[in-house]
């Protein structure tokens, strides 16, 4: 078999419009198949995809995957990350046992000493300062059952508004793009739409390598009878690019001027749905009139795409009849992310194509369980989609949790994570758990993040399965049992449920998040306003019927869906309900949207300014269940390039990696595809300085340098790009800060969403050694 | 028209000018002082050009009711002494636990003058209605709704600042 490193998409089942997607089942076992005592139904939990598959059990180890046939995400594919990356579990510095920070070392601890010293500082925290000074910081990797149990315990029981996932960095403008535009969170389309399409609009979207499986789906129509026309905005020539009908090769940041000119001229060429318009939104003379500068000169003139390119860019969108839209990193991590979001879906919406076969838009997410972590209110939002301006939804949210109304934080909107940084680095946040995931390398700026550990007093705790680059810089460190050692629920950017249950035990001591949250609330005596304990729950499924009754009635309902339904099914799209048992394909069929004042998510901002709109505001421009066309004029960044710092730098993801390669570099094949970080250069950036392929170079930026060897690429020139998967616990020399991407993002975030601005930061490169004089690992 | 409508339109508009003028002056020094607190620094910098924007705007439409604005002037020596006193602030402020204070303050005072440029827009609209002036009526009307923006930004900072400033410690 070809390694699928290499083969990334695997071989071609092409197709075409409205023809099923043909079923190929990958599998990758390292034992012979005969020996293999078990197949626990699961999905993959290394991209946003949601892949169905089949985890191989025998002697009580994991030995391998297999795609489900039967499932509707990926009927039966695998990508290269889900067919190697379980072996992660295996890893042999997998934490077994809990440590605790004792005379600046950590050392080996029994659960119970390590609980002790947790639920102390928490006490003593919360007596002397209160629940302002507690906060949490979750992920996107958790499961449903796991977010809902920390959202209840911190805004329920602590009482809390400190509770943010790292979806914070991947998802949250995917989240607000959807409110803002439809009143509510949830993906409208189903990855079906892909099957039906004519056209393809892919914006800062590389699925070819961040969502290989849903690449292989567009590949598939591409090489198929029909082929849908595609347009692809990325400053790189990414693969997903080289497929491309018109490829606009934009510079970051003018995200919003490509977008407002692609609507001029789709009204300019009276490319519009007007019944649709009329009936269904509310807002398109605002944004005609926002609109109507942004010609296609003018967006040469500001994005530096040929004005021919944009026209031909807008005429395919003007003829298609059946519209995918997709979004991601490239949108949500760059200047004006949300108000560039909304025009994707203004897009959508002035071509009247959403709520149909064939026709949607994507948020995608950046995480596995992203969606999970926004539905269960363990990020920025309240549980179930509900309204923290809306007292009835709050009412309602205490009712179900059997607390006071007062105990929910719902003063303002729950804390993001920049914020509680900023808070811990001015001395009122006292006490974080961090809880499967890496900020120490993942946030931006990480000089400033390890300054204000360091300096802060923060009494911090890391649940984690490795010892990463955070969990060396906490005070009590509680081992994880991975995916595949516990069972929950997770859902990806169209809505797919999947339940993976436990197929084998966790390695020494390490316990699920789940069961550790438990102990936690009964340590802490965390009680409901009757005096009982808070939490009842036993078991996930405890957890998991209590999740989706909270979700009835809201957008999101699943309340009629059981891990029964659920077992071995190929996948159940939400809401699930008594009306719709078997799931829903669909959101906003009738082109109803949930923007009643009484049931919309959020009352929703000003898109260019981030002003949080009031109820009564609101309801002064009551859109009575139509769609918000929200316009948003470009506006210049605020850290632009000039002679000190000439380059832009863009961070983003290798196909081979995720996140902080934290499960990713313990997957042989996936380690040994990319071992070292690299710097993507242009051939025409790089020949001044005399850098040739392979080459050492140091990138600066105003707030750190780092330090790796070149790769020329043909990219939009004046663009540098740097991977952000590369950390130092795998470093020969882990104190010298100059691998992480990180080092040199600054401390910026969109205005609406909060999420950092990743991809918009000015630096300058210089040679440091021909490549024939660099030992390989040292930089 | 425009003649009939006198002096004291006229100085309407400066004042106007000049409360724009001094409102992109106070965003610029809270952006300053909050450098170290970016969701202040950041859409302070932005709204800072907005009410630049505005200015030049009141300028233009100015000389059409007798007066004739002179647009403010700014060294570039002064601008980076700005810069250099920015760089101390951030440094300063970074980790001060009066941090949320002080925040609360330079939003306290920027509210006020936010408002007080939100009566003006109010003044001049009701004038452009009387004068039955549609050109100037439809750009009131669209830079008064981004000065009340301004206003709501400032109380979403507050409403999400003032809790960890004033109850935490």
């Amino acid at each position: 078999m070809t390694s699928r490193v290499t083969d990334v998409w695997g071989e071609r089942t092409p197709y075409g419009p409205g023809d099923p997607w043909p079923e190929r089942v990958d599998q990758h076992l390292t034992v012979d198949a005969a020996r293999v005592e078990r197949w626990v139904p699961s999905a993959c939990v290394l991209c946003s995809n949601g892949c169905g598959m089949d985890v191989a059990v025998a002697d009580g180890r994991v030995v391998g995957v297999r795609g489900r046939a039967e499932d509707r995400v990926n009927r039966g594919r695998l990508g290269p990350k889900g067919l190697y990356g379980w072996q992660a579990n295996h890893s042999a510095d997998r934490l077994t046992r809990p440590l605790v920070r004792v005379d600046g070392e950590l050392r080996p601890a029994d659960w119970d000493a390590a609980m002790a010293v947790v639920v102390e500082r928490s006490r003593a925290v919360l007596d002397e300062h209160g629940p302002l000074s507690m906060a949490f910081y979750t992920s996107g990797q958790l499961f449903a059952e796991e977010y809902y149990a920390q959202a209840l315990i911190a805004r329920g029981g602590i009482g809390t508004p400190h509770l943010d996932g790292n979806t914070r960095l991947c998802t949250a403008t995917s989240e607000w793009a959807l409110v803002e535009s439809f009143g509510s969170d949830g993906g409208p389309g189903s990855y079906e739409d892909v099957d039906l399409c004519d056209t393809l609009f892919v914006v800062g979207h590389n699925p070819a390598e961040t969502q290989t499986v849903q690449w292989a789906r567009m590949l598939d129509r591409l090489h198929g009878v029909a082929r849908p026309r595609l347009i692809v905005v990325d400053p790189r020539v990414t693969a997903t690019a080289r497929q491309a009908d018109v490829h606009l090769r934009l510079k970051p940041g003018t995200n919003v001027a490509l977008l407002n000119a692609l609507l001029h001229e789709l009204i300019r060429a009276d490319r519009i749905d007007h019944a649709f318009v009329r009936d269904h939104t509310v807002g398109f003379e605002e944004l005609r009139e926002t609109v109507a500068p942004y010609t296609p000169e003018k967006a040469e003139e500001i994005c530096g795409v040929p004005a021919e390119q944009v026209r031909e860019a807008a005429r395919i969108l003007g003829d298609a009849e059946r519209l995918v839209s997709t979004v991601l990193q490239g949108v949500y991590q760059s200047h004006q992310a949300t108000a560039a979001a909304v025009q994707v879906n203004n897009v959508n919406l002035v071509r009247g194509m959403i709520g149909r076969p064939g026709c949607t838009v994507f948020q995608m997410n950046g995480q596995p369980t992203a969606q999970n972590t926004r539905e269960a209110g363990a990020n920025g939002t309240m549980p179930g989609f509900r309204n923290w301006q809306n007292d009835t939804h709050m009412a309602e949210l205490a009712r179900l949790w059997n607390v006071e109304p007062s105990r929910i934080p719902h003063w303002a909107p729950p804390t993001h994570v920049m914020e509680m940084f900023r808070y811990i680095e001015t001395g009122s946040i006292r006490f974080l758990w961090v809880t499967a995931t890496n900020p120490a390398v993942s946030l931006p700026e990480l000089r400033r993040i390890r300054r204000i550990v360091r300096e802060a007093g923060l009494f911090l705790v890391v649940s984690d399965a490795f010892l990463t680059e955070t969990a060396q810089l906490a005070d009590v460190v509680l081992p994880a049992a991975l995916w595949a050692e516990k069972t929950g629920c997770f859902t990806n950017a169209d809505r797919t449920v999947h339940l993976s249950e436990k197929a084998v035990e966790p390695p020494g001591e390490a316990r699920s998040d789940f069961d550790v949250l438990l102990d936690y609330a009964r340590r802490m005596d965390l009680r409901d306003r009757d005096g009982g304990p808070l939490i009842t729950w036993e078991r996930p499924e405890d957890a998991w019927r209590d999740f989706t009754e909270m979700t009835r009635g809201r957008p999101c309902d699943q309340s009629a869906l059981t891990y029964d339904t659920l077992r071995g099914s190929g996948g159940v799209q939400w809401p699930v309900t008594e009306e719709a048992p078997e799931g829903t394909a669909r959101l906003y069929t009738d082109h109803h949207f949930p923007t009643h004042p009484e049931h919309v998510e959020d009352y929703g901002h000003d898109i260019v300014g981030g002003a949080q709109y009031d109820a009564d505001t609101y309801r002064a421009h009551d859109a009575a269940g139509r769609a918000f066309l929200k316009a948003a004029p470009y506006q210049p960044p605020h850290e632009p390039v000039d002679d000190d710092y000439p380059l832009q730098l863009t961070t983003g993801r290798t196909v081979h990696h995720f996140h902080t390669r934290t499960k990713t570099a313990r997957s042989p094949e996936l380690q040994e595809a990319a071992p070292e970080m690299w710097i993507e250069l242009t051939p025409q950036d790089a020949e001044p300085h005399g850098i040739a392929d392979g080459d050492l170079v140091r990138v600066y930026s105003r707030r750190g340098e780092l330090s790796a060897p070149a790769v020329l690429r043909g990219n939009r020139p004046g663009v540098v790009f740097a991977p952000f998967h590369y950390g130092y616990w795998d470093e020969a020399e882990p104190g010298r800060h100059i691998r992480a991407a990180n080092e040199l993002t600054r401390t910026e975030w969109d205005p609406v969403s909060k999420q950092p601005l990743f991809k918009q930061t000015a630096v300058r490169i210089e040679k440091v050694a021909d490549a024939r004089d660099v030992a390989p690992g040292r930089y | 028209m425009a003649e009939t409508a006198g002096n004291k339109t006229a100085r309407l508009f400066a004042e106007l000018h000049e409360g724009e003028v001094d409102l992109a002056q106070h965003y610029r020094r809270v952006a300053e002082r909050q450098a170290a607190d970016h969701g202040t620094h950041y859409p302070c910098r932005s709204l800072a050009q907005q009410c630049d924007e505005h200015a030049a705007r009141v300028r233009e439409l100015a000389p059409r009711y007798g007066e004739h604005l002179a647009p403010p002037r700014r060294s570039e020596r002064l601008d980076a002494a700005v810069g250099a006193v920015r760089q101390k602030a951030s440094e300063r402020a970074g980790t001060r636990p009066d941090a949320g204070l002080l925040l609360l303050r330079d939003l306290r005072e920027l509210f006020l003058a936010a408002q007080g440029v939100h009566l003006d827009w109010v003044l001049l609209g009701q004038v452009a209605q009387a004068a039955r002036d549609e050109e100037l009526l439809a750009d009131v009307s669209k830079l008064h709704a981004q000065t009340l923006s301004q206003v709501r930004w400032i109380e979403t900072r507050v409403k999400s600042a003032a809790p960890q400033a004033l109850v935490a410690d």
